[in-house]
């Protein structure tokens, strides 16, 4: 019984998605308060009808009493949370008791994250992401909701199964000798090699980060020296969109031949679909299992919808060209300049192994011009409302002049040819207009839709600049097939004789086993360098075919739900400003510490942390980057040093006296320390 | 009561009871389904706003997952929802409270209404808006008072320092209420002393409930006119109509071994032989001089009880007898207003019953022919349940008592089988008559501070000689015990500065802290937050047993068994700490310094 929705303000449907038992009540519920013999209508109909009261009420108290509702929950412990995010609102359901209200916002975070590396700043235009959301045109409707609604299921799934998503870290394969070698070669000769291929193989494009992932593992990672830094939160959508196009079968204990001839060279697009028997394993697409054996995602009941659903399947026959990137839109430079276009190119090494490029775009710099624009416009919208922009201080502040220069040159450097540009410049004029000239109504309130339709224009020049491919007349723009084949190639010989193992070894990346003579009574732990980004944690995957070190049955099965709910319990003590945490849980101990140290290892005292309400953003650094902010706020009394934020959680037998457990908790901090020290970028 | 403080309305943000059954119609303007609205100084328009979204989205949630919403947030506030026929409650609260304890609270407040009131329906029919509107503002007042800040957390009864009182009080505060119980028509009770429990027999919840009237009372006499003449029979002695729910009376009517492993609590079942020891205790008591103890009876006299609080709501709606009853005595309530056209011939018959309750309670020098008519009278629609678990035999050898500690205990078999016989007829109330509300009287004498609350069947009144042997029985014993009550001072304040605990005891609903209610200021306003998120954790997490949390500034230790909850901080200087994991760190130590310091305030941690 789970349901995620984006709806406008007009009550709009934006974008569902929903699981077959969720899906299946809904439509008896319609049905029952129906009249004979009508038909029942598509299911998005049926979906809006009942949520609108919700999400009309939702505008109303916005309106009116300047709050919103942030969730309900019923007697049968139905949760409902919403957020809204600029002019949409997310609402996520659940009902069957997997999720937790946590669960259920950091699922909508997500879900925010995911459109906005795929749209970018047409994310910051109401109208304009109503439309990429929901085109007009049915198929591609179909075609992009597949696929969002695929991107959820992969980061539902991971979440529940892999701890790297859990607590939103980067996972590593602890291999030094062989990541250094990577390393090396992904700098040396692959970079190397196709950035100075030429101009035209590689259409103007450069790669600026590469990595190789083995299954959610990172096992190398390379930045070009030009490049800033990705963050985790892109990093981390990255690998759920990698994972979402080749979807590592977690129940193979090691690929088997036709697996790997299957999908070796370039594997087809596929917007996967999860199968409902767990025995399907034909082809690249036959995706992951949700462990919870959860059904297709788009399975109509209705005869009318299955044709419409079967029409798809043409779509599906000729998937886009697997040589086209994604164009993805991250950050750059630690926040500062959000949403800057790349191409992610994801080509299959073997099943289970992934080759990432990300590269840079031509015309980058439009979006820092096209990103200060909107912030001025922003700013301004915000003073006229406030009704003060007509005083010096936000006039200066504001400085509308500096910004009416350089948007001028801005414009006349564009070329007035492009039909955008001409509106872009139409409605600059009428502001000028408005705003500068005598006869103008000046700065007032009057301004504000102005200030909103440039904004539009804006975002709308973007859009078609970065989102649009089509749009230029000489074809898709991207590295030739033929040298993503080469760079393939490349690192196909490079690692054929690591394969195996790494397949092996990302499954058994760190064993409890060489910890429990240094460590008796410890059943598992987690650290975590927020700073980096970076999880360490035995292996915790329990799957039907695999032994884990737990054990397979209920007692691993239960150990893991106790991790995933102490992770979600400490999550809502750190929230009110703990961090520290001990319990003692049945038959279990548990610990939890958060701490700031500098560059050199020296620990530093504890500071205030914030107190947020219940409600407020997820912790964590996938979908917003709660740890961000925190160092920063930390990193406010250490100026000039570099803070650096740990987490541990361990798990001990609780018959463990527990000064050993705290000893225990110390010594293994500065244990794992250590392998931290190697560069993850 | 003296220390009652005002409600810092800033916890409780908004209370509403809306009638969705009023509201039909497109043009229906929402204002005529507002029964009741908490602040009542807010704009009528954000009233209808709040009501007309609320109850909007509530009916579209609950529709869309097939069950009744129970909890609505917003960023700034929120609200614990109940819904229930066409009715809507809301209560809205910061959001810094756990939501599990303002679901309790509404419940507190739905059930007190209706424990006062009967059926929410049927006393909107009787009642006019405005008398509701000012119980529901009397009973908000109640259950959000200020005494501490830990009250929002735990609601809980407040009861006497055991530490600072001679058990033997307590315990002849037990003995008078067993005392009061041998009159067959006291079905249980309990004695405050300024506004805190020193016995009860009922359970926690319907001790909460009678509390309020007692309290209600105290207020309006205080206001009035200072003291009551002590002695005359009159003043002293007020009573009011209630109403139970089926649980609850099945519970204070169940067999003692049920609800206990003592069996104090109904002397009926008792052998002759402990009967006798227990009217030589009464009369030794005034000396307070020791005895030998009864094992019987020297346990806690707060009893425990496990009394299922399920169908509580349900019980509310249900069709039922219409008395209103009001929470003062005085002056009376006027009698109900002649029937109406739609009750049926039922109603109309507790009607003219009710009636002939009020004159035979006011007239209190009314034979005992009066009191028997009654009884006859009440007989063919108290009949019909199966009391025949009851054993009367033992109290009809009790006559033979005399004198001040008479107890009261007049009966013929024949008569108490009739009023023992509570269970609505089935015929009468349809396929209802499981979850509707009975009505009871409670009775109340007034020693100066000290209330002795009796729940008695509703004819009670009437019955002038149970009532008077119930009076003279407990006025002396009561008299003696407030004497010494009064005297005891009250307990020094521990010096601030070593520590803060808090401990909660769930079966007996009772929380001894040393956080004062005084100031909400701040050493102790970190400890309310941790102890607030412990308990919420503790709440949803069955096996957790102890934690332990800390922030900068603050290390709170919370540890928890099937009973009782314990919170403990230590103060003085933050906790030193680096954030690091380390054993050496003062936070650790605070489960051994918790064992040790809390002897001595009686919490038993090992």
């Amino acid at each position: 019984m789970k349901c995620l929705l984006i709806a406008s303000e007009s009550a709009e449907i934006l974008f569902h998605w929903t699981d077959q038992e969720f899906q299946q009540n809904v439509q008896e519920k319609y049905r029952s308060s129906q009249e004979e013999g009508e038909g029942l209508p598509a299911f998005e109909d049926i979906i809006s009808t009942l949520f609108a009261p919700i999400i009309i009420s939702c505008g109303t108290m916005v309106y009116r009493q300047g709050d919103s509702y942030t969730s309900f929950t019923t007697e049968n412990n139905h949760i409902y949370v919403l957020c809204q995010f600029d002019e949409c609102l997310y609402i996520a359901v659940n009902g069957d008791g997997e999720e937790k209200e946590d669960d259920l916002r950091r699922k909508l975070y997500v879900m925010r994250k995911i459109t906005e590396v795929m749209f970018g700043m047409v994310t910051l235009s109401g109208s304009l992401l109503r439309k990429e959301l929901r085109p007009q045109d049915t198929e591609q409707r179909v075609r992009l909701w597949k696929h969002l609604q695929s991107l959820l299921d992969t980061y539902n799934y991971l979440r529940e199964n892999d701890q790297s998503f859990l607590v939103e870290a980067v996972e590593r394969l602890i291999h030094p000798t062989l990541c250094e070698q990577c390393i090396e070669f992904l700098e040396r000769r692959l970079v190397q090699q196709i950035n100075s291929s030429s101009q035209v193989e590689r259409a103007g494009e450069e790669v600026l980060h590469t990595f190789i992932l083995v299954h959610t593992k990172l096992l190398a990672f390379y930045s070009s020296r030009t490049a800033s830094t990705l963050n985790t939160s892109d990093l981390l959508t990255l690998i759920i969109m990698a994972q979402n196009m080749y979807p590592s079968n977690v129940e193979l204990d090691e690929p088997s031949p036709e697996d790997a001839e299957s999908t070796s060279g370039s594997g087809p697009e596929s917007f996967y679909t999860p199968e409902p028997s767990p025995s399907s394993r034909d082809s690249s697409s036959s995706a992951e299992q949700p462990a919870r054996g959860s059904t297709p995602v788009f399975e109509f009941v209705d005869p009318d919808i299955q044709m419409a659903e079967d029409s798809l399947h043409t779509l599906e026959i000729s998937p886009p060209d697997p040589s086209t990137p994604r164009r993805v839109f991250l950050e750059l430079k630690d926040g500062q300049l959000p949403m800057v276009p790349h191409s992610m190119y994801c080509l299959p090494l073997w099943p289970g192994i992934t080759l990432v490029l990300l590269t840079k775009v031509p015309n980058i710099q439009l979006t820092r011009s096209v990103y200060s624009f909107l912030e001025d416009f922003t700013k301004l919208e915000k003073c006229l409302n406030e009704g003060q922009a007509g005083s010096g201080a936000a006039r200066g502040q504001l400085n509308m002049h500096n910004t009416r220069s350089k948007l001028d040159k801005f414009i006349r450097d564009l070329g007035p040819n492009e039909l955008q540009c001409v509106q872009l410049l139409n409605v600059w004029t009428e502001f000028k207009n408005r705003a500068f000239t005598r006869g103008g109504s000046g700065f007032n309130k009057d301004l504000i839709p102005l200030c909103k339709s440039m904004k539009t224009q804006l975002c709308s020049l973007y859009r078609q600049r970065f989102l649009t491919e089509s749009g230029s007349a000489d074809g898709p723009r991207c590295l030739s097939p033929a040298l993503q084949e080469r760079a393939q190639t490349m690192v196909q010989e490079k690692l054929m004789d690591w394969k195996d193992f790494l397949l092996v070894k990302s499954k058994r990346n760190i064993t409890m086993v060489s910890y429990l003579e240094e460590f008796p009574g410890l059943v598992h732990f987690i650290w975590v360098d927020r700073s980096s980004g970076q999880i360490i944690a035995p292996s915790l995957s329990i799957t039907e075919r695999t032994t884990s070190e737990l054990g397979k049955g209920p007692v691993a099965h239960y150990i893991k739900s106790k991790v995933w709910g102490l992770v979600r319990t400490t999550r809502q003590y750190l929230r009110k400003g703990y961090s520290t945490v001990t319990l003692r849980d049945g038959d279990f101990y548990f610990c939890y510490f958060l701490w700031f140290e500098n560059e050199n290892g020296y620990r530093l005292e504890a500071g205030d942390i914030p107190i947020l309400p219940d409600d407020s953003l997820p912790i964590g650094m996938l979908g917003y980057d709660y740890y961000r902010k925190l160092l920063r706020y930390y990193g406010k009394n250490h100026q000039g040093e570099a803070v650096k934020c740990y987490e541990l959680l361990t798990v001990h037998l609780g018959v463990i006296p527990t000064e050993i457990i705290l000893q225990h908790c110390r010594q293994l901090a500065s244990k794992l320390w250590e392998p931290s020290r190697n560069p993850l970028l | 009561m003296a220390e009652l403080t005002l409600p810092d309305s800033r916890r409780c943000q908004y209370f509403f009871l809306y009638d969705g059954s009023k509201v039909r119609g497109e043009g229906d303007p929402t204002r005529q389904g507002i029964c009741y609205f908490y602040p009542e100084e807010t704009p009528s328009d954000k009233q209808d706003l709040l009501c007309s979204q609320l109850a909007g989205v509530g009916r579209c949630v609950s529709e869309l997952s097939s069950s009744r919403v129970s909890t609505l947030r917003l960023r700034r506030c929120k609200f614990a929802i109940r819904m229930k026929d066409d009715f809507f409650w809301a209560l809205g609260c910061s959001v810094d409270t756990p939501t599990v304890s303002v679901c309790e609270l509404l419940d507190q407040l739905i059930d007190l209404f209706c424990f006062y009131n009967g059926p929410v329906r049927t006393s909107y029919e009787v009642n006019s808006q405005e008398t509701l509107a000012a119980r529901w503002t009397c009973f908000l007042s109640h259950l959000l008072p200020g005494h501490s800040p830990l009250t929002y957390i735990f609601s809980c009864l407040r009861t006497m320092d055991s530490t600072n009182v001679d058990p033997l009080l307590l315990l002849k505060a037990a003995l008078i209420l067993q005392a009061c119980q041998r009159c067959p028509l006291v079905l249980a009770g309990c004695i405050l002393f300024k506004g805190r429990v020193v016995s009860t027999q009922l359970s926690p919840e319907l001790t909460m409930k009678v509390m309020v009237h007692e309290s209600e009372t105290y207020n309006k006499a205080q206001r009035t006119n200072g003291t009551s003449p002590p002695g005359s029979f009159g003043c002293a002695v007020s009573s009011t109509g209630v109403f139970l729910t089926p649980p609850e009376l099945q519970h204070l009517q169940s067999p003692p071994v049920n609800k206990d492993s003592s069996s104090h609590s109904t002397p009926q079942k008792d052998a002759p032989p402990k009967r006798t020891r227990l009217s030589r205790t009464l009369s030794d008591t005034p000396s307070s001089e020791s005895e030998p103890s009864d094992p019987s009876s020297s346990h806690s006299p707060l009893k425990l009880s496990f009394s299922p609080h399920l169908s509580e709501l349900d019980s509310v709606f249900s069709p039922a007898p219409t008395q209103s009853g009001s929470p003062t005595c005085s002056p009376p309530p006027p009698p109900p207003p002649p029937s109406s056209q739609r009750r049926n011939s039922h109603e109309a018959q507790e009607e003219s019953l009710d009636e002939s309750c009020y004159y035979s309670f006011h007239d209190s020098a009314g034979g005992d022919s009066q009191g028997e008519s009654f009884a006859f009278k009440a007989n063919p629609r108290l009949n019909g349940g199966d009391g025949s678990e009851f054993d009367f035999s033992g109290p009809s050898a009790n006559k033979t008592m005399s004198g001040d500690n008479e107890v009261c205990c007049r009966s013929t078999k024949g008569h108490m089988t009739e009023v023992k016989r509570l269970t609505p007829p089935p015929q009468t109330f349809g396929s209802n008559e499981k979850s509707s509300l009975i009505p009871m009287t409670l009775y109340l004498h007034r020693v100066n501070s000290l209330v002795l609350v009796l729940l008695v069947e509703p004819h009670f009144f009437s019955d002038t000689a149970s009532k008077e042997e119930v009076y003279h029985s407990s006025l002396a014993s009561l008299n003696g015990l407030e004497a010494h009550l009064r005297t005891i001072s009250p307990a020094a304040p521990e010096p601030p500065g070593q520590y803060l605990f808090a401990h909660y005891d769930c079966i007996q609903n009772t929380l001894a802290t040393n956080v004062s209610g005084r100031a909400v200021g701040a050493p102790e306003h970190p400890f309310v937050r941790a102890t607030s998120l412990l308990h919420s954790h503790f709440c949803g997490t069955e096996t957790l047993q102890e934690a332990i949390i800390r922030s900068a500034g603050t290390a709170v230790y919370g540890t928890r068994s099937v009973a009782q909850e314990t919170f403990f901080q230590q103060l003085g200087g933050p906790p030193r700490n680096s954030g690091i994991p380390n054993h050496q760190d003062s936070a650790f130590s605070l489960p051994s310094k918790a064992r040790h310091r809390l002897l001595k305030h009686g919490v038993n941690l090992l």
